[in-house]
């Protein structure tokens, strides 16, 4: 279902309304917001995806589309796709016939021309409950959960006295008679919830600071910066109530600054930022790499280069990600999928970070991270936390804080620990933490500093591998497009297509035999990513022979790649497998 | 630092003194703001080990490693961040910052206001030579107007920063100065400084013998210094201690521009104040998805 409307219009309240619902009845749910980068006014729109079944990803074309106007709604473009399919349902006061709407090349299944405005008007006595109006038709057409969605209005409107709630549901319920007046000509109810029992409804990024406080992060260094900075607003609500303390610094730098030397003192620290905050941080990173610190910096995705698109999706830092450094760096990238799993890879980073004592960069997107999901309740016994390796009172007795150590761990003090003084630094070290120029020295630290994280690229609990291994068609995708890729995989192994999927939390540095292992098999496939170059593909290339069959299939940010695109590729390359080999190809392979 | 039942000195200077030799030139001024640092920690007589001790880079950067204490010689102009986040996360440390005029006031001159505004318990020591010395003798943001340097081969174009009006002038609760040429009253503004409860800034006017002016050396110093004492300067009066500090590069000021009589709350306190209100209510790490759950 997708909406769009001006500012003011409260669509995206709308659409939180129906989803909260949704998640209380038991529905899984999912909902992204696309705005243009306006503070107020300009336009605004939402995505629910509701279904019994797990929800992968936000969903191709519409079932249902609402236009408050159609101006707004046409800005969306392909983020809001119609298709024969979409009941369209649009305000009358447009004054654009159900004939006339300017969608080009498209008839919709059904169109609704409804007096909106007037029935907002008609009920409070304004034009601010449009909203509530659009949740009556919805409940009214599609079935969900009245009784759910007028107990959430009974919340939402609580503290703003019994006028405005009566208001707002008589607006509600004379959407729901409208939509009951008119019924569609082929019923499209939704189908009851399979399990009960509430689930969570939330974000990305709220998920991200949660499982930080919940991994014992203590310190958080922070900057306004869309779409990270829910984030930073998690912990200055919460990280004092555990002992921690979080700082809006001037700067990016200063942030991540602040953040390492709360790292140097002993506890587990995070900063979070976007692209351009993440290009300010690059030199702190890279003292991080050198004086051997914990630390996970978070960069939420969005479209670049520079200001680029901040309020929409994309994943073209993964380039910066890893060789955005001086000298020579291997630094982690872990890029959760979901909302739900970006907990577990949060988690993660601070047990790699801690344990690697390592910046490990969680490379999340702006869809995953400001997208509203149902998640099931989360058991948290089930997690374990690392932390970094002390030095032992034998240790403590001559202590060296680079001492070469067989897998390039060192055990690492803290100020306030007797015997473990020692001078951390930017410039190169010897065991001891004093300054050098040798080549030897500094030949013999890189290759500590490498070797250390060399165990992490056999981490197979960090990739998810599904179907056949010997499976001649693969998919590889990562991040929030992984969700398009599962579903894409689900319907072409549904078709018959000998396919299987494997989705990295584990980005960087390239697991090279997992995916020599999985690509074994392979003859052709698709790694699937939003960016212009293919960033993952290419990063695959450098590491892995990647067999030639194998292409990229990348689209820039804010344009949605749909699970329909990804399976008719599929389809294209095994017919192109079923058919016989050129003469062209015969040369080239003689 | 607080320190109002301070421990007995058990400490004496050499304890702070490292076995690095430091890679200054001879005659260089930091020779003598890190002897008079080892002598303020005498004085305040914590043990190495609690020590943090910060820097960006520039020749003075690397004094922490000349200290016994904990250092990082971080990256350039980054000193202030990074104590900031140590004594945030472990407001039991004692942490200094040292730098250049280049670091502090130069690249890393956004931080300073808000390091001032922040007021954690630490202290900030500059040491300022007006000229980059690491770099082999460039213009610094201190250097005074019209400066030959091998950055401006017929005079520099800008005016010199004033570190101790900009610092007095963003709010900070401890200004002072010092020299090398009077280690005695360098110790002691230094001891100070740190006693002090909360942010506090000691510039050092501390000569590059190599690169820098010959009318700038200890020498010229201790025929030209002024101490604020004798010149009956009120500490306690910050537009006073401006008044003096419009001085800076033309007199050589020594001691205690200002010190507020009443410092107020430090950012650690008010963090630890606030964690305690906030604790008693929270509930368990275990539960802090609780909230999401959709009742």
């Amino acid at each position: 279902m997708g909406m769009a409307g001006s500012g003011g219009d409260g669509i995206v309240s709308a659409g939180e309304s129906l989803i909260s619902a949704a998640a209380y009845e038991g529905y899984h749910a999912m909902m992204t917001k696309s705005f243009g980068s306006q503070v107020r006014g300009g336009e605004s729109s939402c995505r629910v995806r509701l279904s019994t079944a797990r929800v992968q990803n936000p969903g191709g074309t519409l079932d249902v589309a609402i236009a408050l106007n159609w101006e707004d709604f046409l800005k969306f473009g392909a983020e809001l796709p119609v298709s024969g399919d979409t009941v369209v349902i649009y305000d009358s006061k447009t004054g654009v016939e159900p004939g006339q709407i300017p969608l080009v090349g498209v008839t919709p299944k059904e169109v609704f021309a409804v007096p909106i405005g007037e029935m907002a008007r008609r009920a409070a006595g304004t034009d601010k409950a449009k909203n509530s109006v659009v949740l009556g038709l919805i409940a009214g057409w599609f079935g969900i959960a009245p009784g759910s969605i007028v107990r959430g209005l009974n919340k939402k409107f609580a503290k703003k006295g019994p006028e405005l709630l009566a208001a707002n549901e008589r607006a509600f319920h004379l959407g729901e008679e409208f939509a009951k007046e008119h019924p569609l000509a082929t019923p499209r109810a939704m189908a009851p919830p399979t399990s009960s029992g509430s689930k969570m409804l939330t974000d990305g990024n709220d998920m991200c600071a949660a499982a930080a406080i919940l991994a014992g992060c203590e310190f958080f260094g922070g900057y306004p910066i869309t779409p990270s900075t829910e984030i930073m607003q998690f912990f200055t609500r919460e990280v004092w109530k555990y002992g921690g303390a979080v700082v809006q610094a001037e700067d990016e730098i200063a942030s991540i600054g602040a953040a390492l030397g709360a790292s140097f003192a002993g506890k587990k620290a995070m900063t979070a930022t976007s692209g351009p905050g993440m290009a300010l941080k690059t030199e702190i990173l890279g003292l991080a790499t050198i004086a051997e610190l914990p630390l996970v910096i978070v960069n939420v995705q969005r479209g670049g280069p520079s200001t680029g698109l901040p309020t929409k999706p994309e994943q073209s830092d993964l380039f910066q990600a890893a060789f955005s450094a001086s000298g020579d760096v291997l630094r982690p990238i872990l890029a959760p999928t979901s909302v739900a799993d970006t907990v577990d890879v949060t988690v993660e980073a601070f047990n790699i970070a801690e344990h690697y004592q390592t910046p490990v960069i969680l490379l999340s997107d702006q869809e995953i991270a400001q997208r509203k999901e149902t998640v099931d309740p989360i058991d948290t016994s089930r997690f374990t936390f690392i932390e970094r390796k002390r030095p032992t009172a034998v240790d403590l007795q001559s202590y060296a804080r680079f001492r070469m150590t067989e897998d390039g761990i060192s055990p690492i003090s803290h100020p306030g620990m007797k015997g473990g003084n020692y001078q951390g630094a930017g410039i190169e070290h010897n065991e001891q933490g004093n300054p050098t120029a040798s080549g030897k020295v500094h030949a013999a630290m890189n290759a500590k500093r490498f070797r250390k994280l060399a165990p992490l690229q056999r981490r197979r609990d960090l990739f998810r591998i599904d179907g056949d291994p010997d499976a001649p068609f693969a998919l590889v995708s990562w991040g929030s497009i992984a969700g398009v890729c599962r579903e894409a995989y689900l319907r072409a192994t549904a078709e018959g297509l000998a396919v299987k999927l494997l989705v990295p939390w584990l980005v960087y540095p390239v697991a090279e035999e997992i995916y020599r292992e999985f690509f074994g098999s392979v003859r052709a496939g698709l790694v699937v990513e939003a960016s212009h170059q293919g960033q993952l593909y290419r990063i695959l290339r450098m590491y892995v022979d990647v067999p030639r069959g194998v292409t990229s299939f990348a689209r820039d940010g804010a344009n949605p790649i749909q699970p329909g695109d990804v399976v008719a590729r599929l389809r294209a390359a095994a017919l192109a497998l079923q058919s016989p080999p050129s003469a062209q190809q015969i040369a080239c392979e003689e | 630092m607080t320190t109002s039942n301070a421990p007995l000195p058990t400490y004496q200077a050499k304890d702070y003194k490292s076995e690095l030799k430091p890679i200054w030139c001879p005659g260089c001024g930091d020779f003598g703001v890190v002897q008079a640092i080892y002598r303020a920690l005498a004085a305040i007589g914590r043990p190495p080990h609690e020590i943090a001790f910060v820097s960006g880079i520039g020749c003075s950067s690397r004094i922490p490693g000349y200290t016994t204490a904990y250092g990082f010689n971080s990256v350039h102009g980054r000193a202030l961040p990074i104590a900031q986040g140590i004594k945030i996360a472990s407001p039991e440390l004692l942490v200094l910052v040292a730098g250049g005029d280049g670091d502090g006031f130069s690249i890393g001159g956004g931080h300073v206001a808000h390091a001032v505004r922040r007021n954690t318990d630490i202290t900030y020591i500059v040491m300022d030579n007006q000229i980059y010395g690491l770099t082999k003798g460039q213009l610094s943001p201190t250097s005074p107007k019209g400066l030959h340097t091998v950055t401006s081969e017929y005079g520099s174009l800008e005016e010199a920063v004033n570190p101790l009006l900009y610092v007095l002038a963003y709010g900070a609760n401890f200004v002072a100065q010092g020299t090398p040429a009077d280690m005695a009253g360098l110790a002691e503004v230094i001891e100070a400084a740190i006693r002090f409860p909360g942010f506090s800034f000691v510039n050092v006017q501390s000569p590059c013998v190599t690169f820098g002016e010959d009318d700038q050396q200890v020498k010229n110093h201790r025929a030209t210094m002024q101490s604020l004492a004798k010149l009956g300067h009120d500490p306690t009066d910050r537009l006073a201690a401006m008044g003096l500090a419009q001085k800076y590069g033309k007199e050589l000021h020594t001691g205690v521009f200002y010190k507020n009589p009443d410092p107020p709350p430090t950012m650690n306190a008010l963090i630890k104040e606030r964690q305690q209100v906030l604790s008693e209510k929270a509930p368990p790490r275990s539960r802090i998805f609780d909230r999401f759950l959709q009742t």
